[in-house]
């Protein structure tokens, strides 16, 4: 019976699997709908400029095309402009001027996809081009053009000045430190670049008033609640809306924001009445939809002789583009960017973060990553290279003595957060046993002599997950809870919706997982759902590794209410008391009699069939559930390098990953999350940037130019693991699929910076690209001649 | 996008003539692959078309060029032009100085300093081709140039050069280039494998 129910700790495979491994899975370009029309869009050229003209007239002349929609058009109904989820604006369609290269500009509409293409080609549009802000530096200059002259009394391009932490302490331990270190670094843009680009399906009823929208989002709630709080004056009320997020082909983030492209396709539909698609391609996907990252961060660490930390000091100027656009919750605009102490014991830290405006596009958004975090544990694990190599010390040995101890959890952060769990030491010390650590070090020191560029790289990160406790986490004031509603059918299978929204997570393998371990109903009698508003309980949705801290608890929370109504039934059947019955998984036992049992299928049977008298019938729960804390996974990742010296190139010959998340639902995929991660944390390192040049043009807007790594160019990952269940989740999990690209690009920018270290050479800003290495080894004059 | 290039070539024709051609404005647009001048709205600014195709981009600029600055004395003609893709694949603005110098046995070196900036699609692409593209452009232009300016002077046409505008067209290049590349790649196996 046990291994029938497959709780936790499981290696299930994904239930979802049968049907994208044989393309059967439901996307939304695989929906079609009769008389379905076609949205193409215009785009600019400039990324600063006037808008003089826009003549349609060509476009109109084409067959097929229907309409296009513009911003004066989108005026006449206040839908030109719509709020971010950060509280900022930003336009449907440009009505005065145009803010980066590729925004949207007019909406083409025809009968057919290629037809709205032609349609958008032959679109004219007239620019006078703006002065061009690019760098965030230069956008926080006195006389620096002003970017959003829509916004009447804004008279600079700051978006937001924040900060965290005790400033006066920090400034006086660095004064009175024996060491202080201070290093610049830059975070380039970056985007998530999933496998599916974004777009919709948007079909308006307009007899019944409907509106039913295919969409690729991560949080088809939070994007119904903003759709009627938008659209409300044109008659689109919230019960009239259904947003329905199918299968989707990776979020990482950039799912959650509501793009254009989803608005124009809305006002067409109830405009024209007809189903009216639009799904973008590829380049339109890294050039206009929200990046991840650009971050200019100066970080600086006080610390005593012998390598104590004492203070850590970070100041960053965050360039949002011309929206903030972001995704975080509402009081945090740098994001959960005060993990930065990560995992040492800082007596005291100060942070502060600068958002500014410059003609790029909008976002900010957390890319595999709880909301900035990526770059706050960039920076710690950075620095704390930097320290060892000023001090000459062991990078190892400076981490082991300035962690926070096991017995010291849960630890109040110097910047504020409360630690729910950890054990770092042991984490980094499994890494170096299975790694070998020592014998590395001694072969690096052989190479060295031979004239061998080899590297030894670590980072021992922690994370920040699970947004959030309602006290302090809400997205445009909707708490960050999450929710989760269990039917058990007469027949003792099930079905439970959630609020998140799986992305390639397997949330139908490991909430099923939950529901099996908390009511002992087996994972393949047990359907789980979400994604659809007018069935799945209200939750915020899945990103910044919250699903198994809010909806998985949810999950925990509301199986346990049925157990306890299913154990009245149980005394109820088998004429006891409830004090006398023992639940072992699937069942109820009496007390000293465990044949007296009834099995949680006899139970749900009898709720529908023969319920006590004066008890309501059915057997079903919700749980809307509020975490008491966020939780704070953890890893240790060692990584070796070797630098060729003629070509630059970086080869990472090995990494190892131990990860800590608690207590594991699905060993299987905890794994793959781990692997994926580490892909995607290789990726910045060694290959994507997004850069700009002085004109705003993008450099990187096209995967010829945008380098992701494929198979060939991913190491074989080694991974492990250690336990340190959270005290506070209901199953003792944490979130875990965003530890890998968190902490491993620190891990491989620091095997790389201590190949070069005994050059001289102290840091790097990624990607460390053939070309940058290369430099550097010429500079230093190790460049191998042909 | 941003590029600046100074070029120089020799014509085998005086000053005074060489000079005569450049400063018509007309003409030298004539030399210029893609350019077509289709209107004038004053004596020193002229209305006009050119045609870039870069891989797989084709852009048409219309716009508007200038001589800002004609100097008779020292030869110098400075044009200002700027220009749009209607169809919203970008712009580009143009500072040229065209500079003569009177060399030995009649001929005469002309020297061209351009400043080009590029903004849409082009500049997106095209930015690891776009120096590659104007050397071609200028080779063209060099050609058409020496050949127009010696049948004008009755001295007939060494070069057959195109009566009607054709696009500039980078894909030969592009092969050309990569060909060489892949050549020097071979190259370098090859010498590796016999000196080791």
């Amino acid at each position: 019976m046990a291994t029938e129910i497959q709780g936790m700790g499981h290696s299930v495979k994904r239930k979802e699997d049968p049907r994208f491994i044989q393309g059967k899975g439901n996307y939304v370009d695989d929906v079609k709908l009769p008389g379905m029309l076609y949205l193409d869009i215009v785009r600019s050229p400039y990324a600063h400029a006037k808008i003089k003209k826009i003549d349609t007239s060509k476009a109109t002349a084409i067959p097929g095309v229907l309409a296009v929609v513009t911003g004066e058009m989108l005026k006449q109904y206040n839908l030109h402009w719509m709020p971010t989820l950060m509280s900022d604006t930003q336009m449907v369609l440009p009505v005065e001027k145009v803010m980066y290269q590729s925004q949207e500009v007019a909406g083409v509409i025809a009968t057919d996809r290629y037809i709205a293409a032609d349609g958008a080609a032959a679109v004219e549009v007239e620019y006078e081009p703006l002065p061009v802000v690019v760098d965030p530096k230069k956008a926080l200059e006195l006389g620096a053009p002003i970017l959003r002259t829509d916004k009447k009394d804004k008279k600079d391009n700051l978006i937001f000045h924040w900060e965290v932490g005790n400033k006066a302490a920090t400034e006086t331990a660095f004064k009175e430190a024996d060491v202080t270190v201070k290093q610049d670094m830059y975070l380039p843009r970056i985007h998530v670049c999933s496998i599916e680009t974004c777009g919709c399906v948007a079909s308006f009823d307009k007899i019944s008033g409907k509106l039913t929208v295919w969409m690729t989002t991560q949080a088809p709630h939070a994007i119904r609640t903003v759709f009627a709080l938008v659209a409300g004056h044109v008659g689109l009320s919230e019960q009239k809306i259904q947003i329905i997020s199918p299968d989707i082909g990776g979020g990482f983030g950039g799912k959650v924001p509501v793009y254009p492209g989803y608005v124009i396709a809305v006002a067409a539909s109830v405009l024209i009445g007809k189903p009216v698609k639009w799904i973008e391609d590829r380049m339109e996907n890294i050039q206009a939809d929200s990046f991840a990252r650009d971050y200019h961060i100066t970080a600086e660490i006080a610390a005593k002789k012998d390598g104590t930390m004492q203070a850590l000091r970070i100041k960053t100027i965050a360039d949002h583009g011309y929206a903030d656009a972001a995704a975080n919750p509402s009081k945090f605009p740098a994001g959960l960017f005060s993990i930065a102490t990560g995992s040492y014991d800082f007596k005291t830290a100060f942070a502060e973060v600068d958002g500014v405006y410059t003609n790029k596009p909008p976002g900010g958004i957390a890319y595999r990553c709880s909301f900035r975090v990526t770059e706050a544990v960039h920076t710690i694990e950075r620095m704390v290279d930097v320290l060892a190599h000023d001090l000459k010390m062991d990078p190892a040995e400076l981490r082991m003595k300035n962690f926070i101890p096991a017995n010291k959890f849960p630890y109040k952060s110097a910047l504020g957060w409360e630690y729910d769990s950890g054990n770092y030491e042991a984490a980094l010390q499994k890494a170096k046993v299975i790694i070998g650590y020592d014998a590395l070090r001694k072969e690096q020191a052989e190479k060295r002599k031979k004239g061998e560029l080899m590297g030894i790289g670590i980072s021992s990160f922690t994370e920040i997950v699970g947004a959030g406790p309602s006290h302090t986490f809400d997205i445009l004031g909707i708490k960050m809870f999450d929710s989760c509603e269990i039917r058990i059918h007469p027949t003792g299978k099930a079905v439970a919706r959630f609020g998140t929204k799986s992305q390639g997570q397997g949330h139908e393998t490991t909430y099923a997982q939950i529901v099996a371990e908390e009511l002992g109903i087996p994972v393949d009698d047990i359907q789980v759902e979400e994604g659809d508003t007018d069935t799945a309980p209200y939750g915020l949705g899945t990103y910044a590794s919250r699903s198994t801290p809010t909806a998985g608890a949810a999950g925990a929370m509301a199986s346990r209410k049925i157990r306890d109504k299913a154990k009245k039934i149980a005394a109820y059947l088998l004429e006891c008391s409830e004090a006398d019955l023992v639940w072992e998984r699937g069942k109820f036992y009496v007390q000293g009699a465990p044949q007296k049992a009834k099995t949680i299928q006899e139970i749900a049977f009898a709720a529908y069939t023969n319920h006590p008298q004066g008890m309501e019938a059915g057997l079903e729960a919700v749980s809307y559930y509020d975490p008491p804390n966020l939780t704070f996974p953890f890893g240790s990742y060692i990584c070796v390098v070797d630098i060729d010296r003629g070509t630059g190139e970086v080869k990472v010959r090995r990494f190892v990953a131990v990860d800590d998340c608690g207590n594991i639902i699905n060993p299987m995929i905890v794994e793959g999350q781990i692997h994926g991660g580490l892909t995607m944390g290789l990726a910045p390192a060694l290959y994507e940037a997004i850069n700009y040049d002085e004109e705003g043009n993008i450099q990187g807007g096209s995967f010829m130019d945008y380098l992701l790594p494929t198979a060939v160019e991913t190491p074989k990952w080694e991974t492990d693991k250690t336990c340190t269940p959270s005290p506070h989740h209901p199953l003792g999990a944490k979130g875990v699929g965003e530890s890998a690209t968190v902490g491993a690009p620190p891990a491989i920018v620091n095997a790389v910076v201590d190949a070069l270290a005994h050059l001289g050479v102290r840091h790097i800003d990624i990607p460390m690209t053939p070309w940058k290495v290369w430099q550097i080894l010429k500079e230093k004059g190790v460049a191998a001649e042909r | 996008m941003h590029a600046t290039s100074t070029k120089q070539f020799q014509v085998k024709q005086p000053i005074e003539k060489v000079w005569a051609f450049l400063s018509d404005l007309k003409k030298v647009a004539s030399c210029l692959p893609g350019a077509q001048i289709t209107e004038a709205i004053d004596d020193r600014t002229y209305k006009g078309t050119i045609t870039v195709k870069v891989g797989p981009i084709t852009s048409q600029f219309n716009g508007e060029v200038k001589i800002e600055r004609l100097d008779n004395q020292i030869h110098e003609i400075e044009l200002l032009g700027k220009g749009q893709d209607p169809r919203g694949s970008g712009g580009a603005t143009m500072k040229m100085v065209g500079k003569l110098r009177s060399l030995t046995e009649g001929r005469t070196e002309v020297t061209g300093t351009t400043e080009i900036t590029v903004t849409g699609r082009l500049a997106q692409f095209g930015s690891r081709m776009m120096d590659d593209v104007s050397n071609h452009v200028f080779e063209q232009f060099t050609r058409s140039f020496q050949a127009k300016l010696a049948q004008e002077n009755g001295t007939g046409s060494e070069v057959a050069f195109a009566p009607t505008p054709q696009p500039v067209n980078a894909l030969p290049l592009v092969l050309s280039v990569t060909g060489k590349v892949i050549g020097r790649f071979f190259g370098r196996i090859l010498g590796k494998s016999t000196s080791s």
